[in-house]
């Protein structure tokens, strides 16, 4: 299996960490992804990516004044340039001795910890644990775009869990959201709109 | 105590005050340098004469062209923006140091210099390059401040030419501030030795460069000389001026780059001029140091700077071109506030922070601890600085 690093923690608490990358390290993490972070003890942290900034710096708001950027400028900036590049994480769960829980983790990764792409299959077998545990996570982050996130994660699980045989997980996860919701009805519109977007779990 | 701001403000109102006087009496002399300047155009070679007739080596100003090497322009000649060249090897190096600090707690010092190589006419990304010295122990004997920047200085060249010989041509190299390497002989013996050594060094890099054909120059941002305003006044001088040069100054306070922001275009040079210094003695044959302005700025918003380089540069026109497409491109790069690209990178490589010299005095720390030798520490005076708190200057 190719394990597909994407970056190094720089700093976490329980409840989310952000992660420094190179900027050719940015092309396999998207939005909605979910991440892992190997501990010892076959402990692992997982997370949902929400948000990916990328800082400017004194010399990229210059260059921006010039009437054109040419490639070479751009590939020194992006590859040789120390440009910031964070990804936000917000943590869903972690694995303990080889079981999942939806639960946030004992304790944060550390500084400098090597974070991964999870694989079709990892990310299969997280959703499929439990009961959508997680799932409150992200309902009770702030500001992050919820009903965003959700499309997102469920748009690339529903993918995941039809190539691992399960086909109907997105209409479940929809239910389990809608009962989640039901008392936030403003939520619960951002959610079910921004899931009607991506066509998964019979919202269209 | 801070700074009493009271007294501060009295200052600054008296230098409101006279500062339009001296605004309107230095533009009435920039008025009598570009008359100057129009008036003794064509007169190159006997400007030359002329200064050469100064029997002054310190005299420091700009010297027509030699005409037995070269055509001089016209004095008030501007040279419009070649085109670019398809393919160049474009480098540029620049350094920063850690000075001897004998207050801190382990003394050393050290040089760092990066460099950049930047291929024209391709798309794939620069090459970056550090090389990094310490200094310790007896090395630091007699080191000041100035010796450890000829040290930089020197490096930043040698540097140039390890990477130019490695490079395809046409190899165009880059460092901020003039080619004529600075330094201050005579301030102490050890200082006067240290010049000497580097000076024989830098002229030896200097010869490597030619003999690779490189296209070497120095870039002076913001240039605050008057080499060519004191051309002109010595032009103006009568034969009693010539006798009290030193302090004939009628056009004092008017600079260079005053002088030619309103001739040049965006894009265009100045002509040739070769450099008369206290140092020209040491720079000769195709070594000979010339220097041009060129204004790097937009339409409406000149800016100019002057761009030093050794004879074999300056007098061959097709490597004058090529220098001339090139800073003018690197500089369009970085839009509103012009200046070479590849020289803000090899500096930003180059730099030395203030978090990366406490680093490197806490590994030479461990490394003396860790070899039982015990540490004396800071002195009992920077330890006070060091206390939180107050922070000042």
């Amino acid at each position: 299996m190719t394990e597909i690093e994407i970056g190094r923690l720089l700093r976490a608490n329980t409840a989310g960490f952000v992660v420094g990358c190179r900027v050719n390290q940015l092309e396999a993490p998207s939005f909605g992804s979910l991440v892992r972070v190997p501990q010892e003890d076959r402990y692992e942290i997982y997370g949902l990516i929400h948000d990916i900034h990328i800082d400017d710096d004194g010399l990229v708001r210059q260059l921006v004044t010039a009437d054109g950027v040419n490639e070479t400028i751009i590939a020194d900036n992006r590859l040789n340039r120390n440009v910031p590049l964070e990804i936000s994480v917000l943590a869903v769960g972690y694995q303990s001795q080889g079981r999942i829980f939806h639960l946030l983790p004992p304790r944060p990764p550390l500084s400098l910890d090597v974070i991964y792409l999870c694989t079709q299959a990892e990310l299969s077998r997280f959703v499929s644990a439990g009961r959508f545990g997680y799932f409150r996570h992200i309902l009770r982050a702030r500001d992050i775009p919820i009903g965003e996130l959700l499309a997102a994660h469920l748009q690339q699980a529903q993918a995941a869990q039809t190539a691992f045989g399960a086909p109907g997980w997105a209409d479940a996860a929809t239910q389990e959201l809608i009962i989640l919701l039901r008392d936030d009805y403003p939520t619960l519109m951002t959610v079910l709109s921004a899931l009607g977007d991506t066509a998964v779990g019979g919202v269209a | 105590m801070t700074i009493d701001f009271q007294q501060v403000q009295a200052q600054v109102q008296e230098l409101g005050k006279s500062a339009s006087e001296k605004q309107a009496e230095k533009s009435r002399k920039l008025e009598q340098a570009r008359e100057l300047l129009q008036a003794y155009a064509q007169e190159a070679e006997t400007l030359r004469q002329k200064v050469q007739s100064v029997n002054d080596p310190s005299l420091r100003c700009a010297l027509p062209t030699d005409p037995e090497i070269a055509q001089p322009e016209a004095l008030n000649a501007n040279h419009p923006l070649p085109e670019l060249p398809k393919a160049a090897t474009l480098l540029a190096a620049d350094g920063s140091q850690i000075n001897l600090d004998r207050h801190a707690e382990v003394e050393y010092s050290l040089v760092n210099v990066g460099a950049i190589k930047m291929r024209l006419g391709e798309v794939s990304p620069p090459t970056t390059y550090l090389q990094c010295q310490l200094f310790y122990e007896e090395q630091l004997d007699h080191q000041t401040d100035a010796i450890l920047a000829l040290s930089r200085d020197l490096k930043e060249r040698a540097m140039l030419v390890e990477l130019a010989a490695d490079a395809t041509p046409p190899v165009i190299t880059l460092t901020d501030g003039p080619v004529e390497l600075w330094g201050m002989p005579g301030v102490s013996p050890e200082e006067t030795s240290a010049y000497q050594k580097s000076l024989d060094e830098y002229l030896e890099v200097l010869h490597g460069l030619y003999r690779l054909g490189v296209i070497t120059a120095g870039y002076v941002d913001k240039p605050a000389a008057n080499l060519v305003v004191r051309l002109l006044e010595i032009a103006g001088a009568k034969p009693t001026d010539l006798a009290n040069l030193r302090n004939y100054r009628p056009l004092r306070g008017v600079g260079d780059r005053h002088l030619f922001r309103d001739i040049l275009q965006p894009g265009e040079r100045s002509a040739i001029f070769e450099l008369q210094s206290s140092a020209s003695r040491h720079y000769l044959d195709h070594l000979r140091l010339h220097f041009f302005y060129l204004n790097v700025g937009r339409e409406d918003r000149p800016w100019l700077a002057r761009i030093e380089a050794p004879a074999w540069v300056a007098l061959d026109a097709i490597k004058l071109d090529m220098l001339h497409a090139v800073l003018i491109d690197q500089c369009r790069i970085l839009g509103a506030r012009p200046y070479p690209y590849l020289l803000h990178r090899a500096h930003e490589t180059a730099r030395v922070s203030l978090e990366e010299r406490d680093q490197v005095t806490n590994m030479i720390v461990l490394e003396l601890r860790r070899q039982g030798i015990s540490i004396e520490g800071s002195s009992n005076k920077q330890f006070a600085k060091d206390q939180p708190g107050r922070t000042r200057l």
